[in-house]
């Protein structure tokens, strides 16, 4: 039956099936994920790397233009350095000439011009106006000997870009200025020229560069200065490391020293947004520019395949489930059947219907087998049933056998003075082979116990012949030596069977005691004398009837007394057998005649003593042979 | 109960051990069957190992005798422990059949 509490088997093998496609399909899309996210990544370093070098290409150009012009005006002011208003007309005209700078001054040397301590023209534009103004730059207050755009090219004789800084007294802004150096004749350097770049512009045209929204461009000095602004705080001026180190970002931290270095590359840290990259490289005056991008940004068009992915598989697995689980209820709805068609047969019902199976398969294999048990039980049934009332049938018979069989021995034993006599035959199974006669004849009382070989039917139809034989052949007053002949004449006649019988007769004479007898190979009989010990009659055993047809059986005389007793068995009394094969033998029977109490019994007693006697010994062991004994008291 | 048969060309060697009583009988019957048939009648039959024979045994002997008489054979049941002996001598088929 089934079990209402289990799932059924269509469950449970489209589970299994939904289970191993839906692992098959999350590893699938894992590697799918993991190298789609490796390849847009990639993608996207690429790219940026690209872009990143032609911005770069762009500001170089923009920072080319500024150097030309300054170099340009070097060329003009060395011309003229004495003609102060003329100087005045060169910075202004750098200015103007080149939209990008903002400020231009031509910063001489202490006492040079006309012993002048400061003597720097400046043109600029106004922060807040516009409007180009000029003016000397260097005074008490702003004492540019010191300043780093003066003091880097009058060391090196060298052109130089300043770290960016705010210029107090001068442009009023964050700005970073390129230097160039005016040398006389001998190569002393007099003055220094230069040009004005605005961070603001250079933040503006930089952060115009980005491929994703988040994205970061930036343009750090050689020293590591921000040169353009963060997008949300202004960190024009600061230092890049030192701003990593307040972070205590160790990878932006190493990102800042590689730039710092003049390297180029690529790496990943990670960000208050999460984990980004960033691509950077040097420019050709030592400053360094870098892209940072956003993983989540560069992958958020792979994460939206990716749900997609996601649902479309899902939804699949739903329906495969679906399809899976309705293909497998049809195909086990047979067995489901089976289960019934098999509990109705166990029932008792061999004639139920079996399911149609309409397939080719393992279940029309199933059919088959269970149509031909049910055959098979209907047959195995009948021939049980027949063989059950043939059973009954013969049991039946045996019985009327074994009643027959009881009839037909002696069951009346003689009335008379002269003599006692009891019988028992206990057969081992419903008819037996055993016998035993008695006849009183003129005063002569004829006495047999025989054996079958064998046991059952066939014994006792011999036994039935050899008794009745026994009875009118000494109902004839015939020597019992003949009456064996006779009986083994007829009996050896037609013995396909060789069935034989052992056979003990005598005859004793009433009147005289004389006992005349004739053993036919049977077990010596016990005689138990008035006065002294039993023993066993030593006998010329002749032949077992029915084995050699014409034989001369030999009789024998022995002279009896008044109050002998003999005891005559079968040898199922002296095969008796115990659970260990022990036989009860002739020395026990012996023993037990030899008994004083034994020897005070009559026969009937004699008959039950040594039947107790048998059973006690075999104590429940199975009684293989027919059992009969006989005694006589005279 | 064991029976071992052994064919020497001009004799056939029979080797019994064990007891002939009711149980093992019918086995019997079926091993000396083959002893029945053929034109090889001459046995001789070991019957040291034998412990036990009853009267349905006994008949089995005696069809044996039967068969190999008809064929103008031998059969000779050798070593016969006393017991058995005995029970061949009561009923006189010592007078039938060889014993040695």
């Amino acid at each position: 039956m089934l079990n209402p509490k289990s799932k059924s088997f269509s469950t449970r093998l489209s589970l299994n099936v939904l289970l191993i496609v839906t692992i098959l399909f999350v590893i699938v899309l894992g590697i799918v994920a993991v190298s789609s996210h490796m390849l847009i990544s990639d993608e996207a370093k690429r790219s940026a790397s690209n872009m990143l070098r032609a911005t770069i290409l762009d500001v170089e150009k923009t920072l080319q233009t500024v150097e030309s012009t300054v170099k340009d005006a070097s060329w003009l002011a060395k011309e003229n350095d004495k003609d102060e208003k003329y100087l005045y007309h060169i910075t202004r005209k750098v200015v103007e000439e080149n939209s990008y700078i903002i400020g231009s001054a031509i910063a001489f040397d202490s006492c040079y011009f006309e012993g002048r301590h400061f003597f720097s023209p400046y043109s600029y534009e106004d922060a807040e106006t516009g409007e180009l103004k000029s003016k000397e730059l260097g005074s008490e207050t702003n004492d540019y000997f010191t300043q780093e755009w003066y003091t880097e090219p009058k060391n090196t004789g060298n052109p130089h870009w300043s770290e960016p800084y705010f210029d107090a007294g001068g442009g009023e802004q964050m700005m970073t200025t390129y230097s160039y150096p005016l040398k006389d004749s001998t190569g002393r350097i007099y003055a220094i020229i230069t040009a004005d770049i605005s961070l603001d512009w250079l933040s503006e045209k930089v952060s115009a560069i980005h491929p994703y929204e988040h994205s970061q461009t930036i343009l750090i000095s050689a020293q590591g200065r921000f040169l353009t602004s963060g997008s949300e705080f202004n960190l024009a001026g600061e230092s890049a490391i030192e701003v990593a180190d307040t972070l205590f970002n160790g990878s932006l931290m190493e990102i800042s020293r590689n730039m710092v270095a003049g390297d180029s590359g690529t790496m990943r840290f990670s960000t208050r947004r999460g984990l980004a990259f960033a691509v950077y490289a040097p420019l050709a005056n030592g400053w360094s520019m870098s892209i940072t991008c956003q993983y989540r940004e560069v992958l958020e068009r792979t994460s939206q395949m990716h749900l997609v992915l996601i649902i479309v598989g899902l939804l699949g697995l739903l329906i495969m489930f679906i399809i899976c689980y309705r293909i497998i209820k049809k195909l086990t709805k047979p067995i489901k059947e089976f289960s019934v068609s098999a509990l109705n047969i166990a029932n008792g019902d061999f004639h139920t219907q079996l399911p149609e199976v309409k397939s080719k398969d393992e279940i029309l294999t199933l059919r088959d087998s269970l149509a031909f048990m049910q055959q098979s039980l209907v047959t195995y049934l009948e021939q049980i049933e027949t063989a059950t009332s043939a059973k009954k049938r013969m049991e039946t018979q045996l019985y009327i056998g074994q009643k027959i069989q009881e009839g037909m021995l002696p069951k009346n034993f003689p009335n008379d003075s002269r003599c006692a006599l009891n019988a028992k035959v206990i057969p081992a199974k419903e008819v037996g082979g055993d016998l035993y006669d008695f006849t009183i004849y003129n005063n002569h009382l004829y006495f047999s116990v025989g054996d079958v070989s064998g046991k059952g039917v066939p014994a006792a139809f011999v036994m039935a012949i050899t008794r009745v034989m026994c009875h009118l052949f000494a109902d004839l007053g015939l020597p019992a030596k003949d009456v064996v002949t006779r009986i083994n004449n007829s009996v050896a006649k037609n013995n396909e069977a060789n069935m034989f019988v052992t056979l003990f007769v005598g005859c004793i004479d009433l009147e005289t005691k004389k006992m005349e007898f004739c053993n036919a190979g049977h077990n010596p009989i016990i005689v138990i004398p008035p006065d002294g010990n039993p023993y066993y009659l030593k006998a010329n055993p002749n032949m077992a009837v029915g084995v050699w047809g014409g034989f001369d059986y030999k009789g024998e005389n022995l002279d009896l007394r008044h109050g002998t007793k003999l005891l005559l068995y079968t040898d199922g009394v002296t095969e008796a057998e115990k659970s260990d094969k022990e036989q009860f033998g002739e020395e026990r029977l012996l023993q037990l005649a030899s008994t004083p109490e034994f020897r005070n019994l009559n026969s009937d007693e004699m008959v039950s003593a040594v039947h107790n006697a048998v059973t006690d010994f075999a104590s429940g062991n199975e009684q293989n042979d027919d059992i009969t004994i006989f005694a006589i008291t005279i | 109960m064991e029976v071992k048969i052994e064919n020497t060309g001009t004799q056939t060697l029979v080797v019994l051990k064990g007891r002939l009583d009711t149980t093992t009988a019918d086995k019997f019957m079926q091993d000396i069957t083959p002893l029945m048939q053929g034109d090889n009648p001459d046995i001789e039959m070991d019957c040291a190992g034998l412990e036990y024979t009853s009267s349905q045994g006994l008949r089995m002997f005696l069809m044996l005798q039967k068969s190999v008489t008809s064929r103008k054979g031998n059969l000779v049941l050798k070593d016969m422990k006393p017991n058995v002996k005995e029970v061949f001598d009561i009923t006189g088929f010592s007078n039938i059949i060889k014993i040695v």
